[in-house]
């Protein structure tokens, strides 16, 4: 067998495993080792590359940020912030029908950009939105599926630890993910909320619910201090990395800081459910962060079968046209999103494409952004829908079916395929801030 | 007595990955502690901390090596389990099994990861080896092969203890931190 083919069998073994139940860094590694092994028959130097490449990827200084982030983002959950938010939403959206699913929206939005995580997104606002807009008589089905579609923001506003483990695989800045994760993010939940209204408009049924005419405004200073914590908290993360004061890992660092600061103010933080953030925290890091290292080694394997090269001279060759590739690109996710989780995804697919968008002459922080948002789709669509499992389980009531979730989502995840596209062809939407 | 020992190692290596747990949930807060420091001297007192980044990097390696056993123990290593759960309910016996197939080979990669790093570590202890600015400030390798050898070790024990007890129990998701218990909960 030539080199190319066990690199390519390897890949489809590596998808099988995967599908299979094997956890993921071990299919990556095991698989990847043994195909070495084969290409070059050579025991002990598949063994080596195993060696550097454990010894190697943990030790990149910007990886600080995967903890720093996840566990400000943990501290800020714990501290309530994103309630806060959804409640100065929900008094401004109230008297407009699909009202609190904008409001869902916009709140999933600010506290984005405080969290890295869609789960975290997720399960806060399941607790907090969707029992509020039962209680106003919206479809059961368009209150789950609002705050499915809304958690996938979480990962594409930064800090985001997708945009993180992006940005290792390509080798970019992490400030410079972040910051063009700012203006996608901000786009999306603009074309939720627009899609909210569109569907109350027209499909009254599927949205349901009813206004409320009491205008009970909330007073300035609840307003202030319901939403200058994660303002300020936002301005200085954001702020610090756009000013060039801070690297991304400092400024993770300042944020989890000013996080725990924030809890302690609000008298929102125990001593257990601080150091809960911690333990969590270490668990998060140590599985995504294995996950890296075995991707590692899975890269280098493909460097190895030449697979990369193989594949540009494939689509070179072809002529295959800018769209034809993304479109196949786009597909290739949305495969992998039916069983995967959006890392893996990201460590698995970025790889293959890499030297092709490179020798397009694409600018590779745009290609981050539309694998980010691409792989994210897969949050939202069965079987595995990552974020619609989080809120059936968060959510604790047998009349509100998986498939239920999984219906109400899938507008959003249609919403976020069209913004994708838009993405896809304006590449300053991503590198304007830059 | 073959029952005995085994649960009697197995609460050995599980008080091993907790303690281990514990100590890279302090390399957490330290981590976040010194990079504060470094940014308030810095731009405070125009003074920044020698070795930061040095630290930084140790405890990035510290925290991943030193928990990972603690999160397979806990069952929290990155899986897609949607197939398993699902064959679960039409044949546990055969579900079990391919579970422990699955954690026997889980078992044998992290051996083989301690294998190659242990003699690394020996090298390392054996030249005093660091990296870092010499002068400025330095850091031994040898902690850092320790940690990654002794890490992969212990977890591929728990591997093994996962596959003589076969208990891993199919769940949907496994979050437990995102609990905000101030939120109201739906009554069912």
């Amino acid at each position: 067998m030539t080199p190319i083919e066990i690199g390519l069998i390897s890949v489809v073994a590596i998808v099988f495993l995967i599908y299979a139940g094997v956890y993921i860094p071990i299919a990556l590694g095991i698989v990847s080792m043994i195909s070495i092994w084969l290409m070059r028959d050579n025991f002990t130097l598949s063994l080596n590359l195993l060696k550097i490449a454990v010894g190697d990827s943990a030790m990149v200084y910007s990886f600080a940020t995967i903890p720093l982030f996840t566990f400000m983002g943990l501290i800020v959950s714990k501290a309530g912030l994103g309630r806060d938010i959804y409640e100065v939403m929900t008094m401004r959206f109230r008297r407009v029908k699909g009202g609190i699913g904008m409001a869902t929206v916009g709140a999933n939005a600010v506290f984005a950009a405080v969290t890295g995580s869609s789960i975290a997104s997720a399960s806060v606002f399941t607790k907090v939105s969707v029992p509020q807009m039962i209680a106003q008589d919206y479809n059961p089905r368009f209150a789950v599926g609002v705050v499915a579609g809304s958690s996938v923001l979480g990962m594409i506003i930064p800090p985001s630890a997708m945009l993180i483990i992006y940005s290792f695989v390509a080798e970019q800045s992490v400030g410079d993910m972040f910051l063009a994760g700012v203006v996608p993010g901000i786009m999306l939940a603009i074309a939720y909320v627009g899609a909210i209204w569109f569907m109350a408009k027209y499909t009254p049924n599927f949205v349901g619910g009813r206004t409320v005419a009491d205008t009970e405004w909330m007073p300035k200073r609840e307003v202030a201090s319901k939403t200058l914590p994660t303002l300020g908290l936002i301005t200085i993360v954001l702020g610090g990395i756009y000013t060039g004061w801070m690297t991304a890992v400092e400024a993770g660092a300042t944020g989890a800081l000013v996080a725990v600061v924030i809890a302690l103010v609000r008298r929102s933080m125990s001593l257990r459910g601080f150091w809960d953030a911690l333990l969590e925290t270490g668990h998060i890091t140590a599985a995504i962060l294995f996950l890296i290292t075995a991707a590692s080694i899975y890269s280098r394997m493909l460097g190895l079968a030449g697979l990369p090269n193989q594949l540009q001279d494939i689509l070179a060759g072809n002529a295959a046209s800018f769209w034809t590739i993304m479109i196949l690109y786009v597909l290739l996710m949305l495969f992998l999103g039916t069983l995967l989780d959006t890392a893996s995804i990201i460590l698995i697919v970025v790889p293959l494409f890499l030297p092709l968008v490179e020798a397009m002459d694409l600018s590779l922080v745009w290609f981050g952004i539309i694998t980010v948002v691409g792989a994210e789709i897969g949050l939202l669509t069965p079987p595995l829908g990552i974020s619609c499992f989080v809120i059936k389980s968060t959510l604790n009531d047998d009349n509100i079916s998986l498939k239920d979730v999984f219906m109400g989502a899938l507008p959003f995840a249609f919403v976020m395929l069209i913004v994708l596209f838009f993405l896809i062809e304006f590449p300053t939407l991503s590198l304007v801030l830059l | 007595m073959l029952k005995s020992t085994l649960s009697g190692l197995s609460w050995v290596a599980n008080s091993v990955a907790i303690a281990a747990n514990v100590a890279g949930t302090l390399t957490v807060l330290a981590l976040v502690v010194l990079l504060n420091v470094d940014v308030i001297a810095r731009g405070v007192f125009n003074a920044p901390l020698k070795g930061t980044y040095e630290l930084v990097q140790l405890s990035v390696v510290l925290i991943v090596f030193l928990q990972l056993a603690d999160v397979v123990r806990v069952d929290r290593l990155t899986r897609s389990d949607g197939f398993l759960n699902l064959l679960h309910n039409r044949r546990p016996r055969l579900t079990a099994n391919l579970r422990r197939i699955i954690n026997a080979v889980s078992a044998i990669f992290m051996g083989l990861i301690a294998y190659i790093m242990f003699p690394e570590f020996i090298k390392m202890w054996g030249t005093q080896d660091f990296f870092g600015v010499p002068g400025i400030f330095t850091v031994p390798w040898w902690p850092i092969k320790l940690v990654i050898a002794s890490g992969s070790a212990l977890a591929s024990v728990i591997f093994v203890l996962k596959v003589v007890s076969a208990q891993d129990r199919p769940q949907l998701i496994r979050a437990p931190e995102h609990d905000d218990p101030k939120a109201s909960r739906p009554k069912p």
